[in-house]
């Protein structure tokens, strides 16, 4: 089931969230972050230029202008590659884990698998914000959270988008864990 | 001055903050107490020390902490302040830290059955309990009127120093 209504993130840009039920005991979840704007970059990209030029205008060295190319086209790079994620998604099996991975713009993906057996819930924490985690556990003391893994840091869906989520992944979780 | 108010005479029985004869006394004579201070700081500070030296009176700091002291306080109060701010933050727990779903003492209470008919005893209910409880009762009118009455004891409370800014923006 694919769907759309509108959610948002928390800073308030519109974020899209796409379930799919691939079976009775699976379902993935996933979030995409809006994409990077054209004109965005093109007014980083010209700001830079500019203030390289007017440097070079005062001091005549050419190294500015090239330096502030380069920083320009690797700072870029670095950027897509390692800080803006296109979309995140949450893949629940259940009895067999939940995993959970993030695709940055450049295409690099960035998968955690976490089998069932250390998953005690996952659920809905507030602290600033509202965010979905998974709750540990060790599996000599199922009482007892371990860690938190937060789910969703780049994309920091609102409340809205996290219930449906929280909805779902509990339709499994309460089945077969 | 009203922060003196609060202090509480041995003779009272209740403690309420209302105001009372001896607070009013008491108030006034700081009051004066403080205007007398300062006069005789200022006396300290303009008086020349030749003169004071004259009377007898050779024992007294530097004229150089006239200025130096209330510029300490002043600057002293303005760097509290941020670092009060800066106190908050760093002790507010990161997003994938335990502290922010439970803590020694939740985990360490013992959960003895009530008696039938009894009110149970307060304790911290478990994050897994909230959640069922606002986001899967089938009643959405319900859940309102449940989000109001659930007391959940938050183990971040604890941590934080200091409460004046401490109300982080809850952001839904």
């Amino acid at each position: 089931m694919a769907d759309d209504e509108a959610f948002s993130n928390i800073s308030g840009k519109a974020i899209s969230l796409d379930c799919q039920t691939h079976s009775s005991f699976c379902r993935e979840f996933t979030v995409s972050s809006p994409k990077m704007s054209i004109g965005k970059v093109m007014v980083y990209t010209c700001s830079v230029w500019l203030l390289a030029y007017a440097v070079f205008f005062f001091t005549e060295n050419t190294a500015v202008l090239s330096s502030a190319i380069l920083i320009t086209l690797t700072g870029m790079m670095l950027h897509i590659h390692f800080v803006k994620v296109d979309h995140e998604s949450l893949l629940v099996i259940g009895s067999l884990g939940i995993q959970v991975s993030s695709n940055y713009a450049s295409g690099r993906e960035v998968t955690t698998f976490i089998e069932m057996s250390r998953i005690k819930d996952i659920v809905i924490n507030e602290a600033i914000i509202y965010y979905l985690c998974v709750l540990l556990k060790e599996p000599s003391e199922p009482n007892v959270v371990s860690s938190v893994v937060p789910l969703f840091q780049s994309s920091k869906p609102r409340l809205n988008c996290l219930a449906k989520v929280y909805k779902s992944c509990q339709e499994i979780l309460s089945k077969c864990q | 001055m009203p922060c003196f108010l609060l202090m509480i005479s041995a003779i009272m029985v209740e403690n309420s903050p209302s105001p009372l004869p001896e607070r009013a006394i008491y108030g006034f004579v700081l009051f004066l107490g403080s205007q007398f201070g300062f006069f005789l700081f200022c006396l300290w500070a303009y008086v020349p020390e030749e003169w004071l030296h004259s009377v007898g009176l050779t024992y007294w700091p530097q004229k150089y902490w006239a200025l130096a002291m209330p510029i300490y306080l002043l600057v002293a109060l303005m760097v509290s302040l941020v670092v009060l701010f800066g106190i908050n933050m760093n002790n507010t727990a990161p997003l994938d830290s335990v502290d922010n779903v439970t803590d020694v003492f939740a985990q360490g209470q013992r959960s003895d059955c009530c008696r039938k008919g009894g009110i149970p005893r307060l304790e911290d209910v478990s994050i897994s309990e909230v959640n069922k409880m606002f986001y899967l009762s089938s009643d959405l009118s319900e859940q309102k009127v449940q989000h109001h009455q659930v007391v959940q004891r938050s183990a971040q409370h604890r941590q934080k120093v200091l409460c004046p800014s401490a109300a982080a923006g809850r952001d839904g």
